[in-house]
């Protein structure tokens, strides 16, 4: 099982990483981070993540730093 | 197994100060990486200067210098020059906005890539002066609006944009010239590998190394930074092309 | 002991610069100051030594940031209307604490003004261009053995003290050859390593920055720094006192006019009135304690300078209401002759001037 963290007190609520999610994996949550807006967060339940770390190349605010491959 | 992590070079604990989905922090990472694959970290330092890049020594974990306004490329020049009269040369490195290098500094850019100084230069191109709230910079295209072109910019009150990338390529003591973009996956492959060009390049003491990075605005552009990103690639690489102007390492 | 060579101001200050281990100099042609940069091209690339014919003077200043950044000894020199361009990185590398000597030989102004003899740029020097409270140290020589003496010393107290210092003197100083000796430098070397830059290797890594956006910081910084300054002033004051000890007029002057002062204090020496000469070394920090106890019992103080009283003002902050205070200056050409001064200075103190004749 593939997967990565995001940590919710670096995020800014750009989005940019869901935009990249070739699996759409990441989605806005109902928490709001430190601009305000909702953060992102990680949910596979089926297992779709393929640790392709394109969020986390994308990510300007290192939110996104551990994709694990399992 | 663990396929991506921070790099060791960005400070731990530290948070990047700049707005939401600002390209200043992918650009700085990708820098932070490339220092780390090159293992420079312990030989570097890194000259910050004036605008939203000065902050660069508060993520940045090598030594680092804030330069006046515009002289970044003087500064760097004094600590190549100084380090290597004292037989402890460093890997030395600008990190500017365009406002910074092509206009309130460019005798100090050009003249240092004249000269050929062993430097390499990181400059973010975002099209406006962005810490001051988005006023009308060298590199601001034809059209744009800004706080202080409301109407767009036009030939007749502002005149025309400077293209660094090409300019720095035409000087003599160049090694390496070109511009990327960080507006999606394939472009930011792309522009690690020219940052990591760059620094061989001055490894190799080839002379002057220079990447433009063209670059999101989001909040002065008053866009999403999906948007920004999908505006840079729709509209500015119309008039920034994405191109190596030069690289004597492929002569 | 060194053999007496003829050396001008300028390139006796380039030879000692060089002799105290100045490791890189930095400088953009002007009148009357290009010896030292043209001197320095070939003695600083003889030893594979830092040197650039900077773009400006802008870029000359700014590089001597970047290497005194790695704990280099920089020299940078020009004068009066191109020093104007270099106060903001004045300005940021005291901020910075960094140790630069700049040498200002200094021309007539204001503006491009031309290359005469003046001492114009006594407030620029003392007072700075530059924004912000900051302080330069600043020493002014009389004849070319003292400008290779505080050339030694500006590097010095620029290491001791982590700030920049200026040299100033005259144009005139600075082309004029006298016979001295390159002495040896025998100030002790500064331990700079606690804050170069010089990579992070087996230790965390340094910034060195003006820029603090935490107020409380920016205060404690400025705060900082005053202090220093304060020390500054309690450690470095330095002046010459010239037939002082009973003299009931003094005259006061800095750099090469001093001579011209002391010649005039013979005159008056020998006609029965007792003058003597009082010459600030270190404008910042200027003499001012001194000068206030000499001034207690004398008739009168004469400032002499070659402006419109640029020093006067520190003359009078030192001086109060103890004695009454007199200028004879002119701001630009021929330098002040000794008839000259005696026939002013002889104005200003009309009622003595029977007991002379």
């Amino acid at each position: 099982m593939s997967y990565i963290t995001i940590d919710d007190s670096k995020c800014k609520s750009c989005y940019l990483c869901i935009d990249v999610c070739p699996k759409n994996l990441i989605k806005k949550s109902t928490h709001t981070g430190k601009t305000g807006e909702c953060i992102v967060e990680f949910s596979d339940s089926n297992n779709q993540c393929i640790a392709c770390k394109q969020c986390a190349m994308v990510c300007p605010d290192i939110a996104i730093t551990n994709v694990y491959k399992e | 197994m663990q396929v991506y992590t921070k790099p060791k070079s960005i400070k731990e604990n530290s948070s990047f100060t700049f707005c939401s989905g600002c390209d200043h922090g992918l650009v700085i990472k990708l820098v932070a990486e490339v220092i780390d694959e090159l293992n420079l970290q312990e030989n570097t330092i890194a000259v910050a200067s004036s605008g939203c890049s000065v902050f660069l020594y508060d993520f940045l974990d090598v030594d680092c210098i804030e330069s006046p306004h515009g002289r970044a490329c003087a500064v760097a020049t004094g600590i190549k020059r100084a380090t290597k009269a004292n037989k402890n040369e460093k890997f030395v490195f600008t990190y500017q906005g365009d406002g910074d290098f092509a206009s309130i500094g460019l005798g100090e850019s050009l003249h240092s890539a004249l000269r050929g100084e062993n430097i390499t230069v990181i400059c973010i191109n975002n099209t406006n002066y962005g810490m001051t709230g988005g006023q009308l910079g060298p590199t601001t295209a034809m059209g744009q609006i800004t706080t202080t072109s409301p109407t767009g910019r036009n030939r007749a009150y502002h005149g025309f944009p400077i293209k660094a990338a090409e300019h720095i390529a035409l000087c003599d003591g160049t090694a390496y010239s070109a511009r990327v973009g960080v507006y999606n996956i394939k472009n930011i492959i792309n522009a690690k590998n020219a940052i990591k060009k760059a620094f061989e390049c001055q490894i190799k003491g080839l002379g002057y190394s220079f990447v433009e990075v063209l670059s999101s605005c989001p909040t002065n552009w008053r866009l999403s930074p999906s948007d920004s990103h999908r505006k840079i690639e729709t509209e500015l690489t119309q008039i920034y092309p994405i191109k190596v102007f030069k690289d004597i390492t492929n002569d | 002991m060194n053999q007496k060579e003829l050396l001008k101001g300028n390139i006796a200050i380039a030879k000692a610069a060089v002799k105290c281990g100045c490791s890189c100099y930095f400088g953009y042609p002007i009148t009357p100051q290009s010896e030292i940069g043209e001197y320095l091209s070939a003695a600083m690339q003889e030893r594979e030594l830092g040197y650039v014919c900077a773009e400006s003077e802008i870029g000359a200043i700014n590089m001597a940031i970047g290497a005194s950044s790695t704990g280099a000894k920089v020299l940078v020199s020009s004068s009066s209307c191109a020093i104007s361009l270099m106060q903001e990185a004045l300005s940021y590398a005291a901020s910075d604490e960094l140790p630069i000597v700049l040498v200002n030989v200094m021309r007539a102004g204001p503006g491009q003004g031309y290359i005469y003899p003046s001492q114009g740029d006594y407030n620029q020097t003392t007072v700075g261009g530059g924004n912000g409270d900051y302080k330069i140290i600043s020493l002014a020589p009389s004849n070319v053995q003292e400008c290779i003496e505080m050339t030694y010393k500006c590097f010095y107290l620029s290491q001791k003290y982590r700030n920049p210092v200026i040299l100033l003197l005259d144009g005139l100083l600075g082309q004029m050859a006298e016979s001295v000796e390159l002495a040896e430098n025998t100030y002790p070397e500064i331990d700079n390593s606690s804050w170069v830059l010089s990579g992070a290797h087996n230790r965390p890594s340094r910034e060195i920055h003006s820029l603090e956006p935490n107020q409380d910081k920016l205060n404690r910084h400025i705060l900082d720094l005053n202090n220093k300054y304060k020390k500054i002033e309690e450690e470095v004051t330095d002046w010459e006192e010239y037939m002082c000890e009973d003299a009931e007029y003094i005259i006061t002057a800095f750099g090469s006019l001093s001579r011209h002062g002391k010649a005039v204090c013979k005159y008056f020496r020998e006609k029965g009135l007792k003058f003597g000469l009082f010459r600030p070394k270190t404008l910042y920090p200027f003499p001012y304690k001194r000068l206030n106890e000499l001034s207690k019992n004398l008739k009168g103080i004469i400032d002499i300078e070659m402006n419109l009283g640029q020093m006067l003002k520190d003359i009078r902050l030192a001086v109060l209401s103890n004695t009454k205070i007199s200028f004879v200056g002119k701001p630009v050409g021929d330098w002040l002759k000794r008839d000259e001064l005696i026939y002013a200075i002889e104005n200003v103190i009309k009622e003595d001037y029977a007991s002379i004749h």
